[in-house]
């Protein structure tokens, strides 16, 4: 039976029974489709009859994410934690969230209850022994010619803030980029990785090889908009069996781009995007 | 383009949302249009070779990166918008302006990929 069918099958049984809880697969299928308006309806009056099911609050706050409305998620998490405290759905979300927004003892504390409620999840799992990596305290960098030439010991703190870690370039955009399979690169115009990584599972760094491949879409696109009255591009997106992936165009015709895995909300991923633009930019800026 | 195509009612429904200058299916192989319904403004020849080529290295470049099929594609400009999505050879492309409500458009662009023939 395909998804259509599914849909149609539960809107009929919730127009024959409101109460039904067929909204909450009717909601989280409307949402997966891209239809956030439909499921936003669905999912609310769903709540106005189960004001206290955990589910129905984590679906709301699942779509309210894809809305990019991250403070009303939030809200509907917590409730959803109020209702059912172990609730996996909503504390997992909790910790993304809060990850994304640099509150990491929050998004480890989050996570933790998350993966003690589903020991099964191998990528809660990663997620969190990342979340602790980054929390745990760092050894003391090498000392960098650059920052010790240029910086003074205020830019140097305000560095090391925002994870500007000129030291290690690979790490720029850790703070960034969400807990799980999620990944950001900068690439010089040669598709040669400037900054960032690309960590599969087994510890990989794959940057290289993907950052390599990957550029040559930025040629194409750029051929493209010279024959196209569409004026410059911006951004290119595009979804595929293992990862959705976001790049745009970085100083001196390179490229930043960032992946996650298909689950990943994309609206996240965009949002990510634009800080890791931003950050490449400025970190381009200091070493020119 | 023939008035007794099977894939001009998917077009013309696409092409009537708001925002959408036309609608076209392309060969990914060649570029060539297989139908078109788009405004006068949109070249329909230029736009299929674009986007088909586009298509073909992103199909590609994802995976050489060992990240499988591209099932959508999305390329934002300062002046609109080509979306695409295909199925095996063939693939729908959009031309947009920016006034496009991109959520609801992927959702049909998808289906309409979904019903093209194998």
């Amino acid at each position: 039976m395909s998804a259509s069918d599914d849909i149609r099958r539960w809107s009929d049984e919730l127009a024959r029974n409101p109460a039904s809880m067929v909204f909450l697969p009717l909601g989280e299928a409307l949402r997966t489709r891209g239809q956030a308006g439909v499921a936003l309806r669905v999912a609310m009056r769903g709540l106005e009859r189960h004001p206290y099911d955990a589910d129905a609050h984590d679906l709301l706050a699942r779509i309210y994410v894809d809305r990019g409305e991250i403070e009303k998620a939030l809200d509907e998490w917590d409730a959803a934690i109020r209702c059912t405290p172990e609730h996996a759905g909503a504390l997992k979300g909790m910790g993304f969230v809060c990850f994304n927004q640099g509150r990491l003892a929050d998004a480890e504390r989050y996570l933790s209850e998350a993966a003690a409620a589903t020991p099964e999840d191998e990528g809660l799992a990663i997620a969190l022994r990342r979340v602790r990596e980054e929390l745990a305290p760092a050894p003391a960098p090498a000392p960098d010619p650059i920052v010790e030439k240029a910086a003074s010991p205020t830019e140097i703190v305000a560095n090391v803030a925002e994870g500007d870690t000129a030291s290690d370039p690979r790490q720029l955009f850790a703070d960034l980029i969400g807990v799980a399979d999620q990944a950001a690169l900068l690439l010089d115009e040669d598709g040669l990785v400037l900054a960032g990584q690309y960590v599969v599972a087994g510890g990989h760094d794959v940057g290289a090889e993907v950052g390599a491949a990957l550029s040559g879409i930025s040629d194409e696109a750029r051929r493209a908009m010279r024959h196209l009255p569409l004026g410059d591009w911006r951004t290119i997106i595009f979804e595929t069996q293992a990862a959705t992936v976001v790049m745009a165009p970085a100083p001196r015709d390179g490229l930043a781009l960032v992946a996650a895995a298909p689950e990943v909300p994309s609206g996240l991923v965009r949002r990510a995007l634009e800080s890791v633009s931003q950050r490449a930019k400025r970190w381009m800026e200091r070493l020119s | 383009m023939s008035a007794s195509s099977p894939f001009i009612p998917s077009l013309e429904h696409l092409t009537r949302q708001r925002g959408v200058l036309g609608s076209l299916i392309v060969s990914e192989t060649d570029g060539i249009v297989i139908d078109a319904v788009v405004q006068a403004t949109v070249k329909s020849p230029v736009v299929a070779a674009l986007a088909a080529s586009l298509y073909r290295r992103a199909r590609q470049s994802a995976q050489a990166a060992g990240l499988g099929g591209v099932k959508y594609l999305e390329l934002v400009a300062d002046g609109g918008r080509l979306c695409m999505a295909g199925r095996d050879d063939l693939v729908v492309v959009l031309v947009t302006d920016t006034r496009v409500g991109v959520g609801l458009l992927r959702v049909e662009l998808l289906r309409t990929a979904a019903e093209l023939p194998e």
